[in-house]
């Protein structure tokens, strides 16, 4: 991202818009910690984006409609030490809370739910399957002693 | 120009049918009449994707489709179908060679498609470390080059630039001569050094600019004994070097009696 390391040009009154072609900024859409209002998004930006930025941004290029931003700059601990008791500091991030127009609400998605893949029958795979669960059928313990260990004889 | 675009596009891995889908969806936003010609491209289409220099594996390919896909925050993440899979499948970063192949056009959206691909790993690595789970694609570590996808894009993208710069000089160096897009000239610091000093907008004069004229482009008088030091350290190791390198010829020459002396 910081590949392009330009100073924006001067503005004064009068000047044509500035227009950035080929934006060097990336926006990672996060989780957010606190609970938000439906409508708001969460997203960590880049430190010299602003809020006009991440609304043309998303405008844009992601056609979504945006009502309202925030942002506020995260300060990350330079306290931690590594095994040289060096400081090491983990950077900071801005993190902008964008209210969507239009009534639209947005829900984080469950990304990582596991699928139940079923493997081919008659296949190494299922038999490998099937010979692991029986073992964990006889590693347990007998239901009707009621959770008492094998250790007390009877 | 869309069509021909999206007909070129087409032939390789996931990241370009990403870019025909958002382009056709453009296309389609544009003008009904390039929808036409895409679809009539489908049937051309089928022939060259396996002629490929890369591996498009035929059975990952999905389906053309010129519907406008549901823009918005879903482009952060996967497809749906990939939720969940341990692998995904993903091709090779752009050359720059690949790249001067293109049109203006094409690299404009192609930066774009690059950048959502960029976000949308972004999105799945932090979500990620927040379900403190393997992200579903370290195997995008190519077993070659051992790289995360995100920096192969990150290249990609750098490579990108790169082209478009080349033509950006090219095209000022033609019609204006300059070799520079950003004016500067050769200043002398405090310490005597010269360097190349690239110039900045400012709003008034530099003789009304109070924190430019502390900058002082000029050597003052005492500085000269440290100047005239400087050069004498650098000198001395410049000779240390030769001379090292002298004794090391003599000490081969003695040893190794038929090897030729070096020219250095």
């Amino acid at each position: 991202m910081a590949q392009r390391l330009f100073i924006y040009p001067l503005y004064q009154i009068g000047n044509p818009q500035l227009r950035i072609f080929r934006p060097p900024f990336s926006l990672t859409l996060v989780r957010p910690g606190k609970e938000q209002p439906q409508d708001t998004v969460q997203f960590r930006i880049p430190m010299e984006m602003t809020k006009c930025d991440v609304r043309n941004y998303l405008e844009k290029i992601y056609n979504v409609p945006v009502g309202a931003v925030r942002t506020r700059i995260q300060y990350c601990t330079n306290k931690k030490r590594n095994h040289l008791n060096q400081k090491v500091k983990r950077p900071d991030y801005k993190v902008a809370y964008v209210q969507l127009a239009q009534q639209q609400t947005f829900e984080f998605p469950d990304i990582f739910t596991e699928k139940d893949v079923k493997s081919a029958e008659g296949s190494v795979e299922e038999m490998q399957e099937k010979f692991m669960e029986d073992e964990k059928q006889r590693q347990k313990p007998d239901l009707r002693r009621g959770g008492v260990t094998e250790w007390f004889g009877l | 120009m869309a069509a021909t675009s999206v007909g070129r596009v087409l032939t390789l891995c996931r990241q370009f049918q990403n870019a025909f889908r958002i382009s056709t969806s453009l296309a389609v936003q544009q003008s009904a009449l390039t929808l036409t010609k895409s679809q009539s491209y489908l049937d051309r289409l089928t022939y060259p994707l396996l002629s490929s220099n890369w591996h498009c594996h035929v059975g990952q390919c999905r389906p053309l489709h010129t519907t406008i896909s549901r823009r918005g925050l879903e482009e952060f993440f996967d497809i749906p179908e990939n939720w969940g899979e341990a692998t995904v499948k993903s091709g090779a970063p752009w050359t720059a060679k690949q790249l001067r192949t293109k049109s203006n056009e094409d690299l404009h959206k192609l930066w774009y498609v690059l950048l959502k691909e960029k976000n949308m790993l972004l999105t799945i690595e932090q979500e990620s470390k927040r379900q403190r789970i393997q992200m579903p694609s370290p195997e995008r570590l190519k077993k070659k080059l051992r790289q995360p996808l995100s920096l192969q894009i990150e290249r990609s993208m750098k490579r990108l630039d790169t082209v478009v710069k080349e033509r950006e000089d090219a095209l000022r160096l033609l019609q204006t001569g300059q070799e520079r897009a950003r004016p500067g000239a050769w200043r002398k610091d405090i310490f005597g050094r010269v360097y190349w000093y690239r110039f900045r907008e400012h709003a008034l004069p530099w003789y009304m600019n109070k924190r430019y004229k502390r900058k002082r482009f000029y050597t003052p008088l005492f500085v000269t004994p440290h100047i005239r030091l400087r050069l004498e350290k650098h000198l001395r190791a410049k000779t240390r070097i030769q001379n090292k390198e002298r004794e090391k010829q003599t000490v081969l020459q003695e040893k190794f009696p038929q090897i030729k002396a070096q020219s250095s």
